[in-house]
């Protein structure tokens, strides 16, 4: 097996020369109206966006600060645009049923019209109802109802009176109502005078007195309904003049609004009610505000500005926000309602076009997320407070008339929660059958360069940033290729480049330039590396100080430099950790020490499992693997998980069987198969980049290196520092595919292929190996006989 | 010019109340113990049992039938008598208690009798007669009972037909006029006096046919504005009650002065008028 060359400083490194860009500055270059390599969610957009059928509205997944929102808000904006207005929504009184307000629909822009006619109808009822009851005609016509009762009454008791003084007989008031006795010359008779009278004469009297009485109880007791009469007659003579009054108003109104019999109709309710209540507008100065209040209109969604269907972004998604509220106005310590206190929700607004809402926060508020899929389930918005959801308050309350809902929600969340959300939820897939996913990285091309340019150009100008030269639009497609962690790909995270774009710009303005150069993102990127890296320092102090042990040079044997990644935050950094092995003879078995006290992750214990099984195959074949070795990642005090130790773990464990020693000079990361190829693992940049700034930290670079997959090559984005001694060849990265190769960088040592006899060849690495543990295998026999005689002498003594 | 017009201040006249318990004459008693206070008058409560009514009691077969109500129930002297004793008792408490919070000199006339007669008897030019404006007759929903009625047009003095009325912040004394010069000038004395004590601008309405008003104005507006009274003379056409109510409620009237010559008295809807006023009503003689 030929031995792999350290890679060049061009294979460690996907440079970008400013040359391949033909433009000076980015001021040069046009606005990108959709960001590059996102075809696969933007069809999937079109394809959601245009879908009319039930359920299939929209998640759009990717990670955060990748420029989701944007992205759709920005798409939404163009295909809206060709798309009609959707209607006006009002709320109305509801005079069969008060509480349920009913909802009507108007074409766009007429809402607000109407709700202006009705507002002019209701202050000209407020006056022009008053002027009528107060005119001379209404005055007199009432005056003379009232006269034509008190006339019919009086006359009723003058009569009684007349035929009682005709008959010589007085009536009287008494305090509480009247009574009749015989009179002469005006005085009522004494009645011991009425005693002389004879019986004749006295007979016709009270024959008289008595049928005077039941007319007078007769004449009274009609009076209540002279009384319920004139009431009758005076409400329909106010029907009448308010119906004269009104009927000019509404009959233009109607007119107007002729196209819309639901307006036609209410019109018509209002006006049957200003006729019922016509006395309540008898007085203009008192005028009950609440009985007008029932003729306005409550415009619950305008669309009169609005150009296409809807794009309505919601940031505060909670239940009411969503579908709306009712309102209460305190009034004298009580709360108070009615329909125009009802307001719309962001489902209202966004009705007939799309609504835009984060999928985590809405998850976050209480019932939210049930509203906003029980709204999906029903198609319509009904109004409901969260206090009657929840059975807190039993109160009356209004129940508006629902509203037909027709309209896209597209829900913007990160991967993780749309698999859960599948996963969990049986409505979800149902309501969200469209899934847009966003891509984390694009291709990295020749054609990609301009276009990824131009998204840069776009992008500097959104956040206000000076234009880039050339130079640094290159730096920062090179800096791109290393947040994909591929010399093939570009970063397409949004929030990541903005923030690097503002910092440059940042430094730029300080060194006062007018533009962004290369070395404007440079200090951007470094000093945002700077600002992350107070533990890395710490780390490596420790290990310059020693209290944390590693070799950067010269050999040992069973301890090998291994590679780990720490992630702490957005920043992530490598730093080498010694793995160290024993091994003596025992039964076949490779503890993996940290698996033991449950330091180890599940992965680490499988590329363990392997790199025993292995061994094993390789060394003993035929025979039984008599080992017992360990493993173990020195001061590690945390969890270590991962198989991209496996290589380095292979290499200290055979170490320490053969007694080989190591080069401590070369760090080792690669997992490993069962067959001894290596295998690609990830954070290789960091990896290298943390083993480099150990070995700078030591002393003079000279001679080191990092083990790493063959296959990791082409995620190779290292700094220019590490680029230099790799040029210099002070520092070099082997690409390894599989176990001999490193065997042999790691030893010197050829491995040695066995022969058809099973034989490595004499002197060969896997020879030494194989030695060791063919004697291992029989000092383990031997001791299995000792044990096994002893026993014997044992049972014997019985 | 006006010869009969007493200077403000200084009226001798007592100010009489008729009281029958009612609550109108309830009313009418405190307005007669402001218009007392006013004038530094003394009080003569006047409670006549109607010797007609205790009559009527004597009968066997002497029922009253209730006024709302139309029960028929029977009725006896001793229970006419006990009513009558209660009310005369409630209007003396009555009496005493609202003068007594004022410091004014009161008094209670009892009599039996007839009302008009009594009155009659007991009053005297100066004085000034306070009436509640329904008494008794509220009862059957008469609207100006016969009494008031006969006093009105036989009392020697101003009668006052007292009425809770609503304060009204633009409100005015209306005089109304017609074309009995002498009359008039008492009605627009009186007004004037009112308007002054209650600081109010008057209307003085003059009932024309002829829509000519030139005799009645100069004379009066010179006489009154040496009083320093806002005064406003307005023309009314010879209209019936429905006119004169119009008219004043247009004027926010608060207190109407009117002379018993006046010929509304003759209309037959002059009750109407009255009734149909919630406001306290002089008529002069």
């Amino acid at each position: 097996m030929t031995l792999p060359k350290a890679l060049t400083e061009e294979q460690v490194y996907h440079r970008c020369p400013p040359e391949t860009l033909d433009f000076d500055t980015t001021d040069a270059l046009e606005d990108l109206d959709q960001p590059p390599g996102q075809e696969r969610i933007l069809k999937a957009l079109e394809f959601g966006a245009g879908m009319a059928a039930k359920g299939f509205n929209l998640f759009v997944l990717g990670p955060s600060g990748a420029g989701k929102n944007e992205l759709v808000e920005r798409f939404l904006g163009q295909y809206s645009a060709d798309q009609p207005v959707p209607s006006d929504w009002c709320h109305l009184h509801n005079f069969q049923n008060p509480d349920k307000p009913r909802a009507i629909a108007l074409p766009a822009s007429e809402g607000a019209r109407f709700r202006d006619d009705m507002h002019e109808l209701v202050n000209e009822l407020k006056t022009a109802i008053p002027a009528t009851f107060e005119s001379e005609e209404y005055q007199t016509r009432m005056q003379e109802l009232q006269e034509e009762l008190s006339r019919r009454q009086q006359e009723g008791l003058y009569k009684i009176q007349e035929e009682a003084r005709q008959s010589n007989i007085a009536m009287l008031t008494t305090p509480a109502g009247f009574t009749f006795a015989p009179m002469r010359d005006g005085e009522v008779l004494e009645p011991e005078q009425y005693k002389e009278l004879s019986d004749n004469e006295k007979e016709l009297v009270e024959a008289k007195v008595e049928e005077l009485q039941k007319r007078l109880q007769q004449t009274i007791q009609q009076v209540p309904r002279l009384r319920k009469e004139l009431r009758e007659r005076a409400h329909a003579l106010n029907e009448e003049m308010v119906q004269l009054t009104v009927g000019g108003p509404f009959d233009e109104l109607r007119q107007r609004w002729a196209h819309l019999p639901e307006v036609v109709s209410h019109l018509d309710a209002v006006r049957e009610d200003v006729v019922e209540h016509a006395e309540a507008f008898q007085d203009s100065s008192n005028v009950p505000t609440g009985l007008l209040n029932r003729y306005r209109v409550n415009l619950l969604v305008d669309n009169a500005d609005t150009e296409g269907a809807p794009v309505i972004y919601e940031d505060l998604p909670n239940h009411q926000h969503l579908v709306g509220q009712i309102e209460h106005r305190a009034q004298q310590g009580n709360l108070y309602t009615d329909f125009t206190l009802i307001r719309g929700g962001s489902l209202h607004r966004a009705n007939g076009g799309y609504l835009v809402v984060d999928a985590r926060r809405i998850l976050s508020h209480p019932m939210a997320w049930e509203t906003l899929k029980r709204v999906l389930f029903s198609g319509e918005i009904r109004i409901e407070s969260l206090e009657r959801l929840y059975g807190l308050v039993s109160t009356v309350s209004l129940q508006p008339e629902p509203v037909p809902l027709s309209l896209k929600v597209v829900l913007l969340g990160d991967r993780m929660l749309y698999y859960l959300l599948s996963h969990y939820d049986p409505d979800f897939l149902d309501l969200f059958k469209v899934e847009a996913d966003f891509e984390d990285d694009v291709d990295r091309d020749g054609e990609s360069y301009q276009l990824y340019a131009r998204m840069i150009a776009t992008m500097a100008r959104t956040v206000g940033a000076r234009e880039l030269d050339r130079s640094a639009v290159a730096r920062l497609i090179e800096h791109a290729s290393r947040l994909a962690n591929d010399q093939q790909k570009l970063t397409a995270h949004d929030r990541v480049l903005k923030d690097l774009l503002s910092e440059a710009d940042h430094w730029a303005g300080r060194a006062s330039r007018e533009r962004i150069e290369a070395a404007d993102i440079q200090q951007a990127i470094d000093e945002r590396e700077y600002r992350a890296s107070r533990v890395r320092e710490r780390s490596l102090e420790q290990i310059r100080r020693g209290m944390v042990m590693i070799d950067v040079q010269g050999e040992q044997t069973g301890q090998v430099n291994g590679l780990s990644v720490l992630r702490l935050g957005a920043m992530m950094f490598g730093q080498p950790s010694r793995i160290t092995a024993t091994a003596r003879p025992g039964k076949g078995q490779v503890v993996d020490i940290e698996r033991e006290v449950k330091l180890g992750g599940p992965i680490h214990s499988k590329a363990v499992m392997i790199l025993s099984r292995f061994l094993a195959n390789r060394y003993a074949p035929m025979a039984e693997l008599s080992l017992s070795a360990s493993l173990a990642f020195e001061q590690s005090y945390g969890g270590v998980e991962g198989d991209s130790a496996s290589v380095a773990e292979t290499c200290v464990l055979l170490s320490a069987i053969a007694g080989v020693p190591l080069r401590q000079s070369l760090a080792v990361t690669g997992s490993m198969n069962q067959h001894g190829e290596v295998q690609a693992v990830g954070g290789v940049n960091e990896k290298i980049e943390g083993f480099f700034n150990v070995c700078k930290q030591s002393g003079e670079v000279n001679g080191q290196g990092v083990l790493l997959p063959a296959s990791n090559a082409e995620h190779l984005m290292l700094n220019g520092e590490l680029r230099q001694a790799v040029r210099e060849g002070r520092f070099s990265i082997y690409p390894v595919s599989h176990i001999n190769q490193a065997i042999e960088l790691m030893t010197g040592l050829e491995p040695g292929v066995a022969g058809t006899d099973g034989e490595f060849p004499e002197g060969s690495f896997n020879r030494q190996v194989a030695d060791r543990l063919a004697a291992f295998a029989r000092i383990a026999h031997k001791h299995d006989d000792q044990a096994d005689n002893g026993r014997g002498d044992q049972d014997d003594g019985h | 010019m006006v010869t009969d017009r007493q200077p403000p201040g200084e009226h001798r006249g007592r100010v009489l109340v008729l009281l029958d318990g009612s609550p109108p004459s309830r009313s009418a008693l405190v307005a007669a113990a402001e218009l007392a206070q006013a004038r530094g008058a003394e009080v003569l409560g006047i409670f006549v049992e109607e010797t007609n009514l205790l009559r009527s009691g004597g009968y066997g077969f002497a029922r009253e039938i209730g006024g709302s109500s139309g029960q028929i129930r029977p009725l006896d002297t001793s229970r006419i008598e006990a009513r009558m004793q209660a009310l005369a008792r409630e209007a003396r408490a009555a009496l005493q208690q609202v003068m007594l919070e004022r410091g004014i000199h009161q008094a209670l006339k009892l009599c039996r009798g007839h009302v008009v007669n009594e009155v009659l008897s007991l009053a005297r030019p100066e004085d000034l007669l306070i009436m509640g404006r329904t008494g008794w007759s509220a009862t059957s929903r008469m609207l100006l009972g016969s009494s008031a009625r006969s006093l009105v047009r036989q009392a020697p003095g101003d009668v006052l037909l007292w009425s809770e009325y609503r304060l009204h912040p633009r409100g005015r004394v209306v005089v109304l006029l017609n074309h009995d010069q002498g009359a008039n000038h008492r009605a627009v004395g009186t007004g004037a006096d009112l308007a002054r004590r209650h600081h109010q601008p008057l209307t003085i309405l003059v009932r024309t046919d002829t829509g000519d008003d030139s005799p009645l104005s100069d004379s009066f507006l010179s006489d009154l504005q040496q009083t320093g009274l806002t005064t406003r003379i307005r023309l009314l056409p010879m209209t019936g009650a429905a006119g004169i109510i119009r008219a004043l409620r247009e004027e926010n009237a608060t207190q109407l002065v009117l002379s018993r010559s006046c010929r509304l008295f003759n209309d037959p809807q002059a009750d109407a008028l009255l009734d149909a006023m919630q406001l306290p009503i002089t008529v002069t003689p």
